[in-house]
């Protein structure tokens, strides 16, 4: 039973694979000007044009373009960049490796930072300091993260000289070095992931304290810390493991602003480059890169919720 | 930043930089030792070097005198824009960071002083035929490759080819359109055979993508440059290291990094946190935090960078004259210069050439005021109450300047709908396409290239298309012209022709406005580009 | 930021379906009546300020929001001869003041129009989908994972450089990406009320499928729905100030509050406040949203967050 529910999420995230890289492709095709077009951008004249979009292969018809990228792409060929002529997976290498690491630091800090303090504003729920925890998480929710971002920026770089204003990373760097370089972004990104994790913990938790059983624990007396670590939390754990996994998806493929601001060369940025100089394979290569991570990611949370869930784990 | 076209030619020119060490220490004595500048020129005069050359080593000079460079640090240069079509292949190079790259790994055949005259580069000469039809250049000895194989003229002519051969992508083949082919004459002589006579080919030797690669080679770093490769990832950023075998007396700087900070706030913060020493593309908005800032000074450098709307004239709205002449009477241009370029900036007459442009530029034709009167009753007689403006931001200040002439035509009862479209995809999409857009163009070296490009009739980028074969005629007229007064009225009915008839309305021509960290010595001053023309790698020194 | 809130709607809706399914009771039916707490009368009273405000705005501001009447820019408060500018004057001088209260009309109006796009487009395919089954449902769930599974702001990158951008087409488009949440949770509600005992004895009862979803389902849906519906409207107001970061928002010279924070970012480093000041709307408007919907749903006994996760 639980091997076809696995199973079943497997398929269904082929399938949602499969419908992306048509989406992707098709969506591309609407954008105004081509990649040939870019390259050559305001000295472009009808002649250079057309030598450069045949040199391309961008005279061929759209749709054997898209079946000659995902044969290629099941051979683990990710193809050549169109505009810059470096290859694909080259291109993606170095950046794939930049985001695990942001990424992964920022994980490493919000997931228990958020869980201790969405757990502790779910055990005193309208006290002062869960009201400050709320109040604190929905203003971070609400202001844009360039705004965050900068002012962080003006604050430890401009003003202070602590760290630096960039993210730019050496070959040489110390693990020290790295840390302090990548400071900033992680700092921001702590801020922003962090406030959506607390709330989500709190409220996952505090649902679960209105069931039933937990009520009946509360009537036989037993003290709210243990009932909310011993049975709320491991009964809310499927739905954190989700927002976790949410988050963990956008750290991968949505932290564009944060990597312009800080110069940082991870795949959201190479994603939104690969768009404005309609570099299909490598917009396609990026969608398919996120578009996975999500699919794994979701299925982990998803195996998770199962695991944790004596119901589901022994289903009627 | 596109393409450029550079100046008439003085070949065989000197410059400070190829002085022999014994040479520079002269002149430098002299400088310090408080001698005026005639003292200076006379005291050259008496070494054998003529007037004129002594003239442009001081002036290509300047600062780098005051000082001896010190060998020795490293700098971090971002620019505003990169992204995975980087590229280190010199015909198809477009935007400030290639540039850069270009100067960095290649040389060209000649190369532009800050006065914009060709100075020799890995051609010692370039002498013309009697009627221009043919160059010869006699190629430097002695140069060699960063791998070690020597520059000979195959290296030259495979180069070069490259831009005019048919199945050519080159970003530069209309602009060498003139060029019949680039012939090997001897192992180090080359001659470029023109299809009809053209007295700028020195000019467009020196262009960012005229850069000389091995031979057989498409742009793999390894060129006749000041820096070597050491690392190039596309939109991330190159590092280089300092050519020790280079031909000339060779770059201060021990190794460069070059990058991309696209976000213009986060790009200023960097300069003034440290974390990078040259910036290109400074918003006016940053000036002031950049004077005030410790460390850092703010580099502008006064050229023709164009701030255009063009009114298709082939089409409505722009096909209509009254319509034209109300979006000219409506721009508030002291405003435009003074709060929103900042005073980095000149006061544009609705003609491509600028006061940059030197004695060319026509000072007797008054600057068109704004007046709103005029305007409205331009636009009440074309009988359009609205128009669209495709604007991007092309360059800095345009869509400022867009949202101000559409606040003052409001004002006046006129609906400026401003059409806000990104700027990848614009070239290809809205520019010459759309009937009313914005257009930002480099400056040209001179005012004939600057003014043929876009208002030749049926020239390429013809971008108003408005085609006056008067304007055709005094521009070919122009070129022949020798004496120097009938020229200038020459170019000044041109001027004039385009300031009243063309479809381009141009309140304002914008400076260079870079930030450098403010222990950055003996930076070029060439108006052609970000930074000193992107000209800076070899030259710079850190104090 | 706008893409972790806007996901979490969306998770894993099969594992919520399965926790529904075997809850130890079902929910309490929602009470229609709401009392709010006197944090939530000070949102309200916040949110009603600024509906206010985006209705009236353009009669009740000093100035046109194009106007460059100021002095100079990143001015603080002054007066001259053209009126007198409250908060000082934005990077082009114009009043910071006005154009905070013009940006009420066009930020709020844009994300209410998106978010009832979202909406309408979300609990059709959704209510459909777990009412149809079958490969009506696949075919929509896939289509619907394959826009989530998409960052946002590529998505409507590529929509703006493809279609231009303008109001209906952000609009358009955020209704999109955010109905693809809202149909998750429409779906999920649906399964969940389809196999309960009143739908099933109305089925019993051989009542036709509109009318089980018009009276069972979607009385049933709508109180989850309405109280997800403030969440919505503050992730659509970021993502359209993320857009703007890209140089892709609203058309000047219209003010939205996300951009006019980012045009202004400059004037930070001169102690300018006007990118603070539309900050600050941002905040007290999403905040007082975001409280609202915790009073609520703290009132409907919890239920809401379920479906959220």
């Amino acid at each position: 039973m639980m091997l076809q529910m696995v199973l079943r999420r497997i398929a269904i995230g082929i399938a949602t694979i499969l419908v992306v890289s048509v989406i992707v492709f098709v969506m591309t095709r609407l954008l105004p000007g081509d990649v040939a077009q870019i390259i050559l951008g305001q000295g472009a004249t009808p002649e250079t044009l057309a030598v450069l979009r045949k040199e391309l292969g961008l005279d061929q018809p759209g749709y054997i373009q898209y079946f000659i990228w995902l044969g290629d792409l099941f051979t683990g060929d990710l193809g050549i960049s169109k505009a810059g002529g470096a290859t694909i997976s080259s291109l993606i290498g170095g950046r794939f490796g930049n985001t695990m690491l942001l990424a992964g630091l920022v994980a490493l800090i919000s997931i228990p930072i958020s869980i201790v303090l969405g757990l502790w504003a779910a055990m005193h729920p309208g006290s002062w300091l869960d009201r400050i925890i709320t109040f604190g998480t929905l203003s971070t929710i609400s202001v844009p993260e360039f705004f965050i971002a900068t002012i962080m920026v003006l604050i430890f770089a401009v003003e202070l000289h602590w760290l630096p204003s960039t993210a730019m990373l050496a070959d040489n760097m110390s693990f020290l070095e790295l840390l302090r370089g990548l400071a900033m972004p992680i700092i921001t990104l702590v801020i922003v992931v962090s406030a959506q994790m607390i709330r989500m913990t709190r409220a996952g938790i505090l649902n679960v304290m209105s069931s039933p059983y937990i009520e009946m624990a509360i009537l036989k007396g037993v003290p709210r810390g243990r009932i909310i670590l011993r049975h709320a939390f491991l009964n809310a754990i499927g739905p954190i493991i989700n927002v976790i996994a949410l988050n963990l998806a956008y750290l991968v493929s949505g932290v564009v602003v944060v990597e312009t601001i800080f110069a940082y060369p991870g795949l959201a940025k190479l994603m939104i480059d690969g768009v404005q100089t309609r570099d299909l394979p490598l917009v396609q290569a990026c969608a398919m890169i996120f578009c996975t991570t999500y699919v794994l990611l979701i299925l982990v949370a998803d195996i998770g919720s199962i695991v944790s869930n004596p119901r589901l784990r022994h289903p009627k | 930043m596109k393409d450029k076209i550079k100046p008439r030619h003085t070949p065989g020119e000197l410059r400070y930089t190829d002085l022999t060490a014994y040479d520079k220490g002269l002149v430098e004595r002299a400088v310090r030792s408080g001698h005026s500048r005639r003292d200076v020129l006379k005291l050259m005069a008496v070494t054998g070097v003529s007037m004129a050359t002594a003239q442009n080593l001081l002036s290509t000079g300047g600062e780098a005198m005051a000082q001896t460079p010190k060998k020795g640090g490293s700098v971090r240069m971002a620019s505003n824009l990169h992204g995975p079509d980087d590229q280190l292949d010199p015909p198809l190079m477009t935007s400030t960071i290639d540039y850069t790259r270009s100067r960095v790994l290649y040389n060209s055949l000649l190369q532009h002083a800050d006065d914009l005259t060709p100075q020799p580069e890995l051609a010692e000469t370039c002498e013309p035929n009697a009627d221009a039809t043919e160059w010869t250049m006699k190629l430097r000895q002695g140069v060699v490759f960063h791998d070690g194989t020597p520059f000979t003229a195959d290296d030259v002519v495979y180069s070069m080819n490259r831009h005019i051969a048919e199945d050519s992508k080159s970003v530069i083949k209309s602009v060498l359109e003139s060029v019949q082919e680039f012939k090997k004459v001897g192992p180090h002589e080359v001659v470029a055979v023109l299809k009809n006579p053209n007295a700028d080919l020195p000019t467009l030797l020196g262009l960012f993508q005229t850069k000389i690669v091995k031979n057989g080679t498409t742009g793999d770093g390894i060129g006749t440059g000041p820096f070597t490769l050491e690392s190039f990832e596309p939109g991330v950023k190159s590092t280089h290291l300092r050519n020790e075998n280079y031909w000339r007396e060779g770059a201060n700087l021990d190794a460069l990094e070059i990058t991309a900070i696209t976000d213009p706030v986060a790009r200023v913060n960097a300069l003034i946190a440290g974390d990078a020493q040259l910036v290109t593309q400074i918003d006016p908005n940053a000036f002031r935090q950049i004077e005030e800032a410790d460390g850092v000074t703010l580099l502008s450098t006064p050229a023709g960078l164009q701030m255009g709307i063009c009114c298709l004239r082939n089409t409505e709205p722009g096909s209509n004259d009254d319509f034209v002449m109300g979006m000219k009477y409506i721009q508030d241009r002291e405003r435009i210069v003074n709060r929103i370029l900042k005073g980095k900036g000149t006061l544009g007459n609705d003609h491509p050439v600028s006061t940059a442009h030197g004695a060319d530029y026509c000072s007797e034709l008054p600057i068109r005021e704004f007046d709103p009167d005029k305007a409205k009753f331009h636009f009440e007689k074309s009988g359009y109450k609205s128009a669209e403006l495709y604007v991007a931001p092309v360059m800095s200040g345009i869509e400022d300047a867009c949202l101000l002439a559409q606040a003052n035509c409001a004002k006046i009862g006129f609906d400026l709908k401003l059409k806000k479209v990104p700027t990848d995809g614009y070239w290809g999409a809205v520019w010459m396409k759309e009937p009313v857009n914005v257009v930002s163009w480099n400056m040209r070296p001179t005012a004939n290239s600057q003014m043929a490009i876009q208002f030749a009739p049926g020239a390429a980028w013809n971008d108003t298309f408005w085609n006056n074969d008067r304007v055709g005629e005094l521009l070919t007229l122009a070129l022949a012209e020798l004496d120097p007064a009938k020229r200038h009225a020459m170019y000044c009915e041109t001027q004039e022709l385009i300031h009243n008839g063309s479809g381009m309305v141009i309140p304002a021509f914008s400076n260079i406005n870079d930030g450098i960290a403010s222990n950055i010595m003996g930076m070029p001053k060439v108006p052609l580009g970000q930074l000193g023309g992107c000209e800076w790698p070899e030259f710079i020194w850190l104090a | 930021m706008t893409n972790s809130n806007e996901q979490n709607g969306v998770a894993g809706e099969d594992v919520v379906d399965e926790i529904d399914k075997f809850a130890e009771l079902p929910d309490v039916p929602p009470k229609r009546k709401l009392k709010l707490s006197w944090v939530g009368r000070i949102a309200s009273g916040i949110v009603i300020f600024w509906l206010v405000i985006a209705a009236v705005g353009p009669w009740v501001a000093p100035f046109h929001e194009m106007d460059m009447d100021g002095d100079d820019s990143f001015l603080d408060a002054h007066t001259n001869e053209y009126g007198t500018f409250y908060l000082g004057t934005d990077y082009l001088g114009r009043d910071t003041f006005s154009r905070v209260i013009w940006g009420a009309r066009m930020t709020i109006g844009i994300s209410l129009a998106a978010t009832l796009l979202a909406y309408a487009l979300g609990i059709t395919l959704g209510i459909a989908a777990a009412v149809k089954g079958g490969w009506v449902d696949m075919i929509i769930s896939r289509m619907n994972d394959a826009i989530l599974a998409l960052p946002s702001i590529m998505l409507g990158l590529i929509a703006i450089a493809a279609f231009g951008s303008s109001i209906p087409i952000l609009i358009i488009i955020a209704g999109i990406i955010y109905g693809s949440s809202v149909f998750r949770i429409a779906r999920a509600l649906g399964l969940d009320i389809m196999v309960q005992d009143y739908v099933e004895a109305a089925k019993a009862r051989g009542e036709g499928i509109w009318w089980i979803i018009r009276s069972e389902v979607l009385p049933n849906a709508a109180m989850p729905l309405a109280t997800d519906f403030g969440l919505r409207l503050v992730f659509v107001v970021l993502f359209i100030s993320s857009l703007s970061f890209l140089g892709l928002g609203v058309q000047p010279p219209a003010a939205d509050w996300g951009s006019m924070v980012r045009e202004n970012l400059a004037g930070l480093t001169y102690n300018s406040w006007a990118s603070v000041w539309p900050a600050f709307a941002i905040a007290t408007f999403t905040i007082s949203i975001n409280l609202i919907v915790d009073d609520i749903s703290a009132k409907s006994g919890g239920s809401l967050a379920k479906k959220m996760v």
